[in-house]
């Protein structure tokens, strides 16, 4: 009898350590953030800018019956259903952000040549048609990522202003027999932040990257559906969600369809002028070293508007210019790291390929995101703060974007292996100006707002910027001043979102 | 007439070796063990067969997916390879084999850092199953044979096409059939199943057939590859064609290079070849052998169209028994 039970209970352990397994780890989200309608804004005026009606009561029979919808859609919950559940279970601001991994590194190809030894730009009008848009490379998936992660924050800033406004519960809460199969949560339930963050990211991410608008769709009624099995939504919840995340994520349409990205790629002209430019301040002026020479990547993504900083701001942040090519300082910047790249050792090979960030990755942006993830997923977070850590690294990293790009082309400085025809690089050579090193930009911008929101980290966040700054002179494509101006000008960029943090009303350590 | 017929088997042998030896140095400089264990006879007990392999193979243009280009960043990719190889007869019916390989890439044109190092230890055991007799036509063999390569170091399979390898332990097994006349004809078919282990990048994520995966962790499809040959051997001299087909199992459109993209290791690499090899002693040395090849991508998925020379030097000595 003791021996049976003991199996059995041996048994019951085992299925539920390998549920947890199989399953993942469901985050806790304890606390609530009741007063998040309060915090300050960034684009929208106020959470007043976007209307809510208000719900029907909770003893309404359309609500009961809605409820007795939520409780026949647990009862037939089929096994997928049940994953869908367990997966959106770990938030949705979250997930969307995994799956923009996916996206950007599906996206991030460059054109290939055509016959003639030109380049097609891919075009939005056309995605589907090779070379596919977008060629999601650092400057788009920054944009991107920040784009995706400040609505989102908006928008849930909203709805945490209508949910405590009105504060219908979640069906879980409201009595009458559904299931909490969510972590449990005071949290109203109208709007439903599942709503609010499937539309936002399904409408700007459908224009974003338009070849994979099935996926996205699919995903944004997987998370519709599985919050209303999880027993925190119904079908009303998620409609106001999904009208306030749309009408959140049209403003921000607008703001990127007059951001200047379109204007980025530049013409001849002015890919002429920046030569002869540089030529003009007697300068050896960047060139493509790739066969057939391709058009310099985004040359005027400097003048793209940011987040926190006004172009003010970012002509005040440009660093002063790089070593002259004719100096004796470039001479031995260039004989250095020449002999980094064709002495490169086994360790720092292996931290250039890891920070590679090439072809087919999340770009330097994204690599930073899945870093920041790992700690979000240790929190206790309620969504709109989650969304609120996302909104900061990611301005943080549009931001540095923008400010790099607009040194790159302002010094239209030649990468190492222009300079030393003999000088062989580890990775493939990014196809735009050295000074200052992006890497190095996006990774100290980075590191400056994670240990803003996660102290702790510091050291490490401190560790992984440097490596990702210096496997850039180990891989051979950059000088040791790229690195070090990229650094300091990364952390001076990164220090604008912190400063708007720290007084938003939504910072811990007030 | 004995010592005869051991001297052409093992050129035989020689022959088939090297022929098989660099087949798969396609875009991605593929550990070659899976071809080189293929050949029909077996060395005598006792019998001690080294030598040394130089094959250089290279190619400018190469399949992405099935689209076939060049890329002006690379112009012609080669990889040199350079071979020692041991093989020892324990018994008449058993022999084991060693080979290790020192491997260089280049390519003409971009910017790109050619790679090179100590590639794939590859140790094989080889087995004479059996044989029959057929009127008329010859006599029939069987062989089959196991085969395990592993990485000498830890070099990154991330860098392709100018890795020097995939950095995967493999586990293969291999059965081969040939028929040889009398008067000197043979024909051979060989096959080989081969289970690849997952290889670990240095980088935590990667995006391949349409899904990006987390992890540092990539599993690598099994490989298929036949081999039929014909050839004619009499008189210490030797020539032979052979047809060569490597295919690394996936779905139809599974794991192919994306337009633009640089390869990756767990790509779904399939190459035709077609080649020829002849091979002759060495005059006034006696026990040394000369060994060339050539081959040639007919056609492929995801690789280069290679042309692969290979000479080489083989000397072989007896043991005697002791008493």
């Amino acid at each position: 009898m003791n021996i049976q039970s003991n199996r059995i209970a041996g048994y019951l352990c085992g299925a539920v350590a390998l549920a947890g397994i199989l399953l993942g780890p469901v985050r806790a989200t304890a606390a609530t953030d009741a007063n998040a309608g309060t915090w300050r804004m960034i684009v929208l005026t106020g959470p007043d800018q976007i209307y809510v009606p208000p719900p029907a009561p909770v003893n309404d029979a359309g609500y009961q019956s809605e409820l007795a919808a939520v409780k026949s859609a647990q009862a037939s919950m089929t096994k997928a259903q049940r994953q869908a559940v367990d997966y959106w279970n770990q938030g949705g601001v979250f997930a969307w952000n995994q799956i923009l991994h996916g996206l950007v590194a599906s996206a991030d190809l460059p054109p290939e040549p055509n016959a003639d030894n030109t380049y097609s730009a891919p075009s939005a009008a056309n995605p589907f048609a090779f070379p596919q848009f977008p060629f999601a490379n650092p400057p788009y998936a920054a944009r991107s990522y920040s784009y995706v992660a400040v609505a989102t924050y908006e928008a849930l800033k909203v709805a945490w202003h209508y949910k405590y406004l009105y504060n219908r519960p979640t069906p879980f809460n409201a009595g009458g027999g559904v299931q909490a199969i969510s972590p449990q949560s005071d949290l109203p339930g109208y709007p439903s932040e599942d709503g609010v963050v499937s539309a936002v990211s399904q409408t700007l991410l459908s224009t974003l990257f338009p070849t994979q608008v099935a996926i996205i769709n699919q995903k944004a009624a997987e998370q519709q559906q599985a919050a209303i099995q999880a027993g925190r939504a119904t079908a009303s919840d998620i409609a106001a969600g999904v009208e306030l995340g749309k009408a959140v994520a049209a403003i921000f349409l607008t703001r990127a369809a007059n951001d200047g990205l379109k204007a980025a790629g530049g013409t001849q002209a002015q890919w002429d002028a920046l030569a002869a430019a540089a030529v003009a301040r007697g300068e050896t002026p960047w060139r493509s070293m790739e066969t057939p020479p391709r058009p310099p990547m985004l040359p005027l993504y400097g003048q793209v508007k940011g987040w926190m900083m006004t172009p003010d701001d970012f002509l005040k942040e440009r660093p002063g210019p790089p070593p002259s090519t004719s100096s004796s300082q470039m001479a031995k910047e260039l004989a250095d790291v020449k002999y980094a790249a064709s002495h490169i050792t086994r360790a720092q090979a292996a931290t250039s390929y890891k920070w590679a960030d090439g072809a087919s990755s999340p770009t330097p942006p994204g690599h930073w995101n899945v870093i920041a993830d790992t700690y979000l997923q240790s929190t206790d977070w309620s969504e709109v703060r989650m969304a609120r850590a996302l909104a900061l690294l990611n301005m943080s990293q549009q931001d540095a974007a923008i400010g790099c790009w607009d040194t790159k082309f302002a010094y239209f400085n030649p990468r190492p292996a222009q300079l030393d025809r003999s000088l062989k690089t580890q990775i493939a050579l990014p196809n735009f100006p050295a000074y200052e090193s992006g890497h190095s930009t996006f990774s100290a911008a980075a590191a400056v707002v994670l240990t803003y929101l996660f102290p702790q980290g510091a050291a490490y966040f401190n560790a992984q910027r440097d490596e990702a700054a210096l496997s850039r002179f180990y891989s051979g494509i950059h000088y040791k001043s790229d690195i070090d101006v990229g650094v300091t000008h990364g952390i001076a960029i990164g220090g604008y979102t912190v400063r708007f943090a720290q007084s938003d009303g939504a910072d811990f350590s007030k | 007439m004995l010592q005869d017929t051991c001297v052409c088997t093992l050129r035989l042998r020689a022959l088939a070796l090297i022929s098989a030896s660099f087949l798969l140095a396609a875009l991605a400089p593929a550990p070659a063990s899976a071809q080189t264990i293929d050949d029909a006879t077996m060395l005598p007990g006792r019998t001690l067969f080294s030598g040394y392999l130089y094959t250089h193979d290279s190619w400018d243009q190469y399949w992405e997916g099935t689209l076939k280009r060049v890329n002006g960043n690379l112009g012609t990719v080669s990889t040199q390879t350079s071979t020692i190889y041991v093989d020892y007869g324990v018994t008449d019916r058993i022999n084991v084999i060693a080979k290790i390989p020192y491997v260089w890439t280049n390519s003409s044109q971009g910017v790109l850092a050619g790679q090179e190092g100590w590639q794939d230890l590859t140790l094989a055991a080889k087995i004479r199953i059996g044989g029959v007799k057929i009127p008329r036509a010859g006599k029939l063999n069987w062989y089959g044979a196991g085969v395990w390569t592993n990485p000498m170091r830890n070099y990154t399979p991330d860098f392709l096409p100018l890795s020097i390898g995939l950095d995967s332990m493999t586990r293969g097994v291999r059965s081969t059939l040939n028929l040889s006349t009398e008067a000197g004809l043979f024909f051979t078919g060989s096959g080989q199943y081969t289970w690849r282990e997952n290889v670990t990048l240095d980088r935590d994520y990667y995006y391949t057939n349409n899904q990006f995966f987390l992890t540092s962790d990539v599993p690598m499809p099994r490989v298929v590859d036949y081999e039929l040959s014909a050839g004619f051997a009499k008189k210490r001299r030797m020539a032979r064609f052979d047809f060569n087909k490597l295919i690394t199992q996936g779905g139809i459109d599974s794991g192919d290079i994306r337009r633009q993209d640089a390869p990756f290791p767990a790509n779904r690499f399939i190459a035709a070849r077609i080649g020829g090899t002849v091979m002759y002693p060495a005059p006034f040395v006696r026990g040394v052998d000369f060994r060339f090849e050539y081959s040639h991508v007919i056609d492929g998925r995801n690789v280069g169209q290679s042309n692969t020379f290979t000479v080489g030097i083989f000397k072989t000595l007896h043991f005697k028994k002791t008493p």
